[in-house]
């Protein structure tokens, strides 16, 4: 056990200023050697701008593949209480609603075996405890999964899926984020926790196109909700927030980007056949506007961060799915996909350069979906067309 | 052609890990493509997942994470 | 090993367990939403049935300690229910109106901001850093606190003309996915990687190793008598891609590691299409504690904005309007060759028209 105490001058320069500071969360455990060393590591980044940990490894509970980072540090000798300092993955409630009571849960555990220290939450969605050792993996997972939690997932695996608050806290979802989300989870626990694939796989739900959860650019598959028919117009209250002084031509129509609404002081007329359902009008309106009652989904797929291949955006897939339980669709279309790029995509090949890499068209074949123009912003310019043989032989026939 | 057996496949599967430990890393597709090459007909992708269960279960092999995650044997049977 | 009795594979509590009954009575039937003022949103039911919600910046990393501050706030004010958002902020889920303003005076007298409404900037989505990353570039934690104390006013009000959403990634690994935020802060290597040659044969596996670089700037080779790597410098754009694969693979570089700056990427669909965020500054200095030119470079892009942009303007569609040289003449940002991409496809990012202001 380390008794030194650090000075640390540079990082109690982050406990000044009005926003909260995670130096002072940190101090609020350092009565923990493990923390007490982790200030003292943190200075010298400090004093040297360099950081000092190792990663990867070994570590994981039995049987699982993800759910535990490996953390050690490269200074063991100077700061032995860091030496092994590793991430937990919990899984979060979807929706990220908790009670008192199981957020104390989750302390009584981590005060009994790691650092004290968390992320609410980490980056993809989970709980994240932050900084134990080796030996605590199991009885961390022990106490867990006594109180009704699991780890979540890392790795080439199916990571945790996040949603946004959904129908429980938002007008606008248009389809049961947290049922999707939890029911996803629950269905592919096996993908979660034992990595089989190329690389990981990112499910984002969000309830409309705001997209709470920025799936577009987070998730390998992103499921956002929209609607098919007409918005609808309380126009009592469209002229209410005229009223409240509301500039409803220059606010509204003239930023609505189909240029499909129209307002002449008295009724407000949607062209809805035009409308992309942006969000724009329901954003600053939300009294008198609302999504339209045929709901459900749009998919995209294979959004990612630049590491390998660049970065990208997820891009249409199914134009609208209805999302209802047990969602058989949306469950065929994930297995069909993890199939496919299961058994061709490289290592460390996200879905979204895999597609890149075989092509749309090709992959669409393979997934057993017909293309549609709502998937591509506009058709290819170059002529540089790879022809299969059965459109020759057609022509040769 | 008969099924074969999990437990089989997963024999199979530890002697590959075994044989190329330190040299190449395997994911579990690697190890399920190699089956299914060595076994043909009869063996697939899902006996596959059940033999790395198996394996995994019964602590002869772990999972690694190396910027990717691949099935290694645990630090004790190598040491 | 597998113990009989062992519990896997149970998944997450389900949410409806911590759902307070409010919600349960109007879960789906919420008909719209106000927000009265910063950091509290009133959403009202089908039924006329209200659920008022207290908004608090948190710094991420939270100790056990407060989280169970968190608790004993949520039981005193909101009967034990509370949430917490994409971007770190803690929600207080309150059926009683009359507690919104003694739980909002609380959060202020432990220092907890109420606020990050609307059209704010609300909390800084960010990675570990060198609190917790083997390839951090820079401190997470650190650039995001100094950033947001100067900040500060913008969390606590909604004067902005649309709300902006700033982010931090460490590397280009970008944890926290900045690559669609209105202000992305990105810590950045900018020297090849220095290859230990005893150690990775050792450690790291060559053919793995060789197909991680995105510009197949790594080669196999051979030092004393060892199968090793080279990296061919010119190809190298330092994305450490290489060091997450193989450690011996070393990219941090405390002289030469620093902060970029990006700008003009959403990811909500409302009025413009969801964007990638832009290089604004190449490179700034890692100086810690503070990061001065950090912060004082970020605050600028916000001042500018908040200036000249229009009502209901993201960042990004601001720039679209008035283009970008005008982007780089208001903030005086000095343009230079690295804001050229030069990497597959570049060429679609050039003008390609005469369509330019004098």
């Amino acid at each position: 056990m380390s008794e030194k105490k650090y000075e640390t001058p540079l990082l109690d320069e982050l406990e000044k200023g009005p926003w909260p500071s995670f130096i002072r969360e940190i101090k609020q455990e350092a009565e923990r050697p493990m923390v007490r060393d982790l200030l003292g590591v943190l200075e010298r980044s400090y004093e040297e701008h360099i950081g000092h940990w190792k990663h990867g490894g070994l570590v994981g509970v039995m049987g699982y593949g993800g759910g535990v980072i490996g953390r050690y540090s490269d200074l063991p000798e100077e700061f032995p209480d860091v030496s092994e300092f590793h991430t937990f993955r919990v899984n979060q409630p979807a929706g990220w609603f908790y009670t008192s009571g199981a957020l104390r849960d989750l302390c009584d555990i981590w005060d009994k075996h790691g650092s004290g220290l968390t992320n609410m939450h980490g980056s993809t969605g989970d709980i994240v405890f932050l900084g134990g050792k080796t030996t605590s993996i199991e009885p961390v997972f022990a106490d867990l999964t006594e109180k009704g939690w699991d780890l979540g997932g890392s790795g080439s695996d199916m990571r945790t899926p996040s949603c946004c608050a959904g129908p429980a806290r938002c007008e606008w979802a248009n389809y049961d984020t947290l049922n999707a989300c939890h029911e996803i989870t629950q269905a592919y626990q096996d993908e979660l926790h034992r990595p089989a694939f190329p690389y990981k796989f990112k499910l984002k739900f969000a309830g409309c196109p705001n997209d709470c959860v920025a799936s577009v650019a987070r998730a390998d598959m992103s499921i956002i909700g929209t609607w098919k028919d007409e918005i609808q117009i309380d126009q009592e209250q469209v002229r209410a927030y005229a009223a409240r002084g509301m500039d409803i031509e220059r606010e509204i129509v003239e930023l609505c980007p189909c240029d499909c609404i129209s307002w002449d002081g008295q009724a407000m007329e949607i062209a809805d056949g035009e409308c992309v359902k942006c969000m724009h009008c329901i954003n600053h309106m939300p009294k008198a506007l609302r999504p339209g009652k045929e709901r459900g989904a749009a998919i995209l797929i294979g959004a990612k961060a630049p590491i390998v291949g660049g970065a990208l955006l997820s891009s249409v897939f199914v134009p609208f799915l209805e999302m209802t339980p047990p969602y058989s669709d949306l469950r065929e279309l994930i297995e069909a996909i993890w199939d496919f790029w299961g058994e061709h995509g490289k290592n460390r090949e996200r879905v979204g350069e895999f597609i890149q890499r075989v092509g749309l068209g090709k992959f669409l074949e393979q997934i057993g979906l017909d293309p549609v123009p709502e998937m591509i912003a506009h058709p290819r310019s170059n002529p540089y067309i790879f022809f299969d043989d059965e459109i020759v032989a057609g022509a040769e026939a | 052609m008969s099924e074969i057996a999990v437990a089989q496949v997963a024999e199979a599967m530890y002697d590959l890990v075994k044989s190329t430990h330190g040299k190449k890393n395997l994911k579990p597709m690697d190890l399920t493509k190699a089956m299914i090459e060595q076994f043909g007909e009869g063996c697939d992708k899902q006996i596959c997942k059940q033999a790395i269960r198996e394996l995994i279960d019964s602590g002869r092999c772990i999972y690694s994470y190396v910027g990717g995650s691949y099935i290694t044997l645990p630090p004790t049977a190598t040491a | 090993m597998a113990v009989a009795g062992r519990k896997t594979d149970i998944g997450p509590p389900h949410y409806e367990n911590f759902l307070p009954p409010v919600i349960k009575r109007n879960y789906g039937k919420w008909a719209y939403h106000e927000i009265p003022e910063p950091g509290v949103l009133v959403h009202v039911s089908e039924s006329g049935e209200k659920l008022f919600t207290v908004r608090a910046g948190t710094p991420r990393i939270l100790s056990i300690k407060t989280i169970r501050t968190f608790a004993d706030l949520a039981d005193k004010y909101a009967d034990g229910y509370l949430r917490f958002t994409s971007r770190n902020n803690v929600e207080f889920l309150l059926s009683d109106e009359g507690k919104v303003f003694p739980l909002k005076t609380e959060l202020g007298t432990l220092g907890y901001p109420v606020g990050g409404t609307g059209n704010a900037i609300s909390a800084i989505v960010h990675t570990q850093g060198w609190v917790h990353c083997h390839s951090a570039a820079s401190d997470a934690s650190g650039v995001v606190k100094s950033l947001m104390d100067a900040l500060y006013p913008r969390f606590t009000s909604m004067d902005l003309p649309a709300k902006l959403r700033v982010a931090f990634a460490c590397c280009l690994n970008m944890c926290g996915a900045v690559h669609c935020s209105d202000i992305a802060v990105l810590g950045v290597h900018t020297r090849p990687p220095r290859i230990d040659h005893s150690e990775l044969p050792k450690i790291c596996e060559v053919p793995t190793l060789i197909s991680s670089c995105p510009t197949g700037a790594i080669r196999p080779t051979t030092v004393d008598g060892k199968p090793s790597v080279e990296v061919e410098d010119g190809q190298c754009m330092y994305c450490g891609n290489c060091y997450t694969v193989c450690p011996a693979m070393k990219i941090n570089n405390p002289k030469t590691d620093g902060i970029s700056i990006w700008v003009g990427g959403k990811v909500s669909n409302a009025r413009h299409e969801p964007m990638f965020s832009k290089l604004a500054i190449p490179f700034l200095p890692n100086n810690p504690p503070r990061w001065t030119e950090v912060v004082d470079a970020v605050v600028n892009i916000v001042d500018v904005y908040a200036k000249h942009a229009r009502k209901h303007e993201r960042m990004g569609e601001w720039i679209e309007r008035i283009g970008w040289p005008r982007f780089f003449k208001l903030t005086g940002i000095p343009f230079t060759k690295y804001h050229i991409d030069d990497f597959t496809h570049a060429g679609e990012t050039f003008r390609r028209s005469v369509h330019l202001k004098s």
